[in-house]
């Protein structure tokens, strides 16, 4: 359901795109998934194994359910996640993995026979005859397991690949990103900012925090305005930086042209093997979900994702949101929630000494043990009180830093006891800082200030001085072709 | 893994070609059957540094002696191979 106001989505353009054979609209700054809420669709996939409903938990690349195949003539691009894909008028979204009707699927049978499909089932149980296996047995169970298809036609897209290099990589352009990459910009060192959404600003965008006065997602817009109007700066958006290998150089995967209907031609994606002297991490964190009895229904999401619907879509994923945290993170939920105008029909904090203050029902030492509804949520039932309505739930078990990239020559991180999760130990990365929420900074203030320092001591390394003026020598020897769209 | 050239400077290891370890630059003298199988066979496989033989394919095409550690992929120096050989 579209708010009255707010977001940061151009409401005067409204594009038309398909899902699941049905037209609907979006705004121009949608993703699939904020445009299908907006348009109150809930069910969006089907579970890879029992086939149970499922519908959008997160707003960005972690989504596990929002997996679509995207047609566009007789091309598939199959698993692609609705919580990253733009809308706009080419976008042809099919639901994958059932059989009939995303609606009616006929294999939801399985889910009911639960009790007696566990691990291995198939494999035990289909083994005589032998022969069968091949011609019957393999061919059915595919049918009914796996994800997306292909096309099985030959794929007519350009892809690309290209090198890019540079004294700082920063990855990430949240709180902590952004000033880093200032720092080492303003010391004069050529730097590569990449982000993987197709807005700079990382959480800024889906927070109401404030920066200097002004909003964040305001902030981050102004500074990477300064950014881009500085020579020895690349800023690459709708870049995923997938690998880390030996000598700085890292792999990273622009979608050129995903996001529009004509590439003009334009590659779909281009492959960058990117070589820097030295690199920040800023890529944030994620947030965890909490175990509770049917916490994948169609409307439980993570608070995480919600607010970042209502503040940077203008959306609202339920009309009667449930709030369930163990953190301070839930009660900026509710607060967000409430500014929106969104009605909160029950706020379950299972710390019993939590202050939280609010016009809404509120119930502290308690739990959502269960959620009611098969195809969307209908009511959540909550310890010492009972059944509540409800049509969304937001659920905060705190945070993980991203800490997967630091991961990839064979480090370990390390377990903080503070934050109740794994950061990322010095060095994992040969030529690496950490910054931000990715190192277990989780205040806006700890991220800038994070990011400042991870900068400086790059720099520090590569011999450059965080005071010394800009020389404006910046050179810029890759060609920039992210010109499509705004 | 970037290997620094001397003639070139840093390149891509994709630039290179590897072809062995630099015993290869000390071929024993004519009729010594025992050095020769020892000079086509037998290497030391280290879990540490070693000295190998790589050429600038896609660039000078210079012979290079690269020593590096293959536990941690680091590259230690680099030097040509004329200058290891004279």
């Amino acid at each position: 359901m579209r708010l009255e106001t707010g977001g940061q989505i151009n409401r005067d353009k409204r594009i038309t795109f398909k899902f699941n054979g049905t037209e609907y609209q979006g705004c121009e700054g949608d993703t699939l998934a904020s445009a299908l809420l907006a348009n109150r669709v809930k069910l969006v996939a089907r579970s890879f194994k029992y086939h149970r409903p499922r519908g959008i938990m997160s707003d960005g690349s972690q989504e596990p359910n929002g997996l679509v195949e995207l047609h566009q003539g007789d091309q598939i691009t199959p698993n692609v996640r609705l919580t990253q894909q733009e809308v706009h008028s080419g976008i042809d979204a099919r639901p994958q993995n059932y059989w009939g009707s995303l609606d009616w699927d006929l294999l939801e049978l399985n889910d009911l026979l639960s009790p007696f499909l566990g691990a291995g089932f198939y494999y035990k149980t289909f083994m005589w005859p032998k022969a069968f296996w091949e011609k019957l047995y393999e061919p059915v169970i595919r049918r009914a397991a796996g994800l997306g298809k292909l096309s099985m036609q030959r794929n007519s897209d350009s892809y690309e690949k290209a090198f890019a290099f540079c004294d700082v990589l920063v990855i990430g352009s949240g709180p902590a990103g952004i000033m880093a990459a200032l720092t080492a910009a303003k010391a004069g060192a050529e730097v590569i900012l990449c982000e993987e959404d197709f807005r700079f600003g990382g959480r800024l965008n889906s927070e109401t925090h404030q920066i200097g006065g002004k909003p964040g997602a305001d902030w981050a817009a102004d500074k990477i305005v300064e950014l881009s109007a500085m020579e020895n700066v690349r800023l690459m958006r709708r870049t995923t930086v997938t690998g880390a290998y030996d000598g700085g150089t890292y792999g990273a995967l622009e979608r050129v042209a995903h996001h529009v209907t004509d590439p003009q031609g334009a590659p779909l994606e281009c492959f960058w093997r990117i070589v820097a002297k030295g690199c920040v991490y800023a890529a944030g964190a994620m947030e965890r979900p909490i175990a509770f009895r049917n916490n994948d229904r169609p409307g439980v999401m993570m608070a995480s994702a919600v607010r970042g619907y209502v503040n940077r879509f203008g959306v609202a994923p339920g009309k009667r949101v449930a709030i369930f945290g163990n953190n301070d993170d839930a009660f900026r939920t509710a607060r967000d929630l409430d500014a929106a105008g969104v009605r909160i029909a029950a706020y379950v904090d299972t710390r019993e000494e939590a202050e939280i203050d609010g016009d809404f029902p509120i119930y502290k030492g308690a739990q959502i043990t269960n959620v009611k509804g098969r195809k969307a949520v209908e009511a959540v039932t909550i310890t010492g009180r009972g059944d509540v309505m409800a049509d969304c739930v937001a659920v905060s078990g705190g945070w993980n830093p991203t800490v997967h990239l630091t991961c990839h020559m064979n480090g370990r991180p390390q377990w903080d006891e503070n934050i109740v999760g794994f950061v990322p130990r010095h060095g994992m990365i040969p030529g690496m800082e950490v910054a931000g929420a990715a190192k277990g900074h989780f205040s806006t203030k700890a991220c800038l200030q994070s990011g400042i320092g991870s900068a400086k001591d790059v720099l520090k390394s590569l011999g450059i001085s965080a005071r010394a003026a800009l020389t404006g020598s910046g050179r810029r020897d890759v060609q920039d072709h992210t010109v499509l769209g705004s | 893994m970037r290997i620094t050239c001397p003639i070139c400077g840093e390149r891509d290891r994709r630039e290179f070609y590897y072809t062995g370890s630099d015993d290869y630059l000390n071929r024993p003298e004519e009729g010594d059957a025992e050095g020769m199988h020892r000079y086509l066979h037998i290497r030391e496989n280290p879990a540490g540094v070693t000295k190998e033989l790589w050429c600038h394919e896609a660039g000078c095409g210079a012979w290079l002696v690269v020593e590096r550690n293959v536990t941690t992929h680091e590259v230690l120096g680099v030097t040509l191979a004329s200058e290891v050989a004279s």
